[in-house]
């Protein structure tokens, strides 16, 4: 049997999540806005894990990229690397609960903006960290929202 | 026997090539600007969208203009009318400054005085990396906006515009870690260079001597050189000057003029040699 095509509700839900982040926030709130973007490619890696893998992570990243305006490449790794370890544990974790995504999730913020920090700092940009925790927090409790969505739709396009 | 379970690439190899175009196009895009045109192309894709993003600040702009109470608004009125009267009268002791100091100027054999006309904006983007400062202005090459043009607000001098497009130019903040200008201090003309730190509150003044003559308070304008932007503009005010033992210069932290994180409507500066209106009338 065909597999049925994910172009359209993976689109969609990536551009809500560009939406979302393009949304103008003052500068105390935008370093606690979490990153729909990377949230969207793993909620789709772990649920597809078959489609979309690492190759989709970079590709998500390579829009964060243009988006960010950040030197190309830059999210690209830090995608690649989020969305490898969301594919090698997508058989576990969707066995897993809400909760426990959601701190895997947290996890998973805390890596990138450490990844992040590592990378700016090769070209000299500074990234504080003291924000990290909050962001960490905000993005796990953004993800149960974010969770079920791409659940629904990965549930409505398969039946 | 062929093994079903392979899969066609290990999880490994892939991160291992991923991290290599990675590093190889941030180098690539460090180091020449050969990938440009995809931000240009980025850009015009996502420009449709700012009109989606701007949505709650528009409901919220037609609630403060459409949900106000008439008393509100003749408080207002009011209000505006003692502002306005105040205004004008400082603008007629400036007028008598200006042509005082033109006088001045012309019997020095000074160059002549550079007259600034601005073009009224508005912010349609913010950058959504909190690394990278900059915003996206309604106003682009088809308004005679060009690269390298400053771009105030209310309260002082907020950045300059990097990229151009037809209707619309991303401007770079002066709170960009990447970001630069020469100042000096209203008081006494002592010259320095202010950095971004990626804060929306906070910019550095770098290699102030412990000797300078900078104190807590003292209020920063753009000394105009270099060329970029006009002289006597604010672009801060010292919040604080500290110094680590050991150290050679002092840490002088600058508190922005400009309400660079909630500023909507922006002033683009047109500098010219005459007075004259240009084209667009501004």
């Amino acid at each position: 049997m065909k597999p049925v095509s994910l172009t359209g509700p993976v689109t969609f839900s990536l551009i809500i999540a560009v939406i979302f982040q393009l949304i103008p926030v003052s500068g105390d709130w935008i370093l606690w806005r979490p990153n729909f973007l990377m949230l969207v490619m793993i909620a789709w890696v772990l649920y597809q894990p078959s489609r979309f893998g690492i190759g989709f992570a970079a590709l998500v990243g390579l829009l964060a990229d243009t988006l960010f305006r950040t030197a190309l490449g830059h999210y690209v790794l830090v995608f690649a690397l989020c969305g490898a370890v969301a594919y090698l544990l997508s058989r576990w974790l969707t066995y897993f609960s809400y909760f426990h995504r959601a701190v895997l999730i947290f996890l998973l913020v805390v890596f990138s903006e450490l990844l992040q920090a590592l990378l700016f700092s090769i070209w000299d940009v500074p990234m504080g960290l003291q924000h990290v925790p909050v962001l960490g927090f905000v993005s796990a409790i953004v993800w149960l929202l974010v969770d079920k969505s791409i659940a629904s739709l990965n549930f409505m396009y398969r039946s | 026997m062929k093994n079903v379970f392979a899969k066609s690439s290990s999880p490994l190899r892939k991160i291992f090539l991923v991290s290599l175009v990675a590093f190889g196009l941030m180098t690539l895009d460090n180091s020449t600007s050969w990938l440009s045109p995809l931000y240009r192309v980025a850009d015009s894709v996502v420009r449709p969208l700012y009109w989606i993003t701007n949505i709650p600040a528009r409901v919220q702009e037609w609630g403060e203009v459409n949900v106000t109470s008439r008393t509100v608004i003749e408080q207002e009125n009011v209000r505006l009318k003692q502002e306005s009267l105040i205004y004008l009268g400082q603008l007629q002791r400036m007028a008598e400054l200006a042509a005082e100091n033109l006088r001045l100027r012309q019997l020095l054999n000074a160059t002549e005085l550079l007259v600034d006309s601005v073009l009224v904006t508005e912010v349609i983007g913010v950058s959504p990396s909190p690394q990278s400062h900059t915003v996206t202005v309604d106003r682009g090459s088809d308004d005679g906006v060009y690269v390298g043009q400053p771009i105030l607000d209310a309260e002082g001098l907020m950045g300059q515009i990097i990229s151009v497009y037809g209707g619309h130019s991303v401007a770079l903040l002066i709170t960009d870690s990447t970001h630069a200008l020469p100042v000096q201090v209203l008081r006494n003309g002592v010259r320095s260079i202010a950095e971004g730190t990626s804060d929306y509150n906070r910019m550095t003044l770098r290699f102030v001597s412990p000797t300078s003559d900078i104190v807590e308070g003292d209020q920063l304008v753009s000394s105009g050189l270099g060329g970029r932007f006009p002289v006597g503009y604010p672009v801060g005010t010292v919040a604080s000057i500290s110094q680590k033992p050991g150290d050679t210069f002092v840490d002088v932290e600058v508190d922005p003029s400009a309400q660079l994180d909630r500023s909507r409507h922006l002033l683009l500066v047109f500098t010219s040699k005459d007075g004259s209106p240009d084209r667009n009338g501004r």
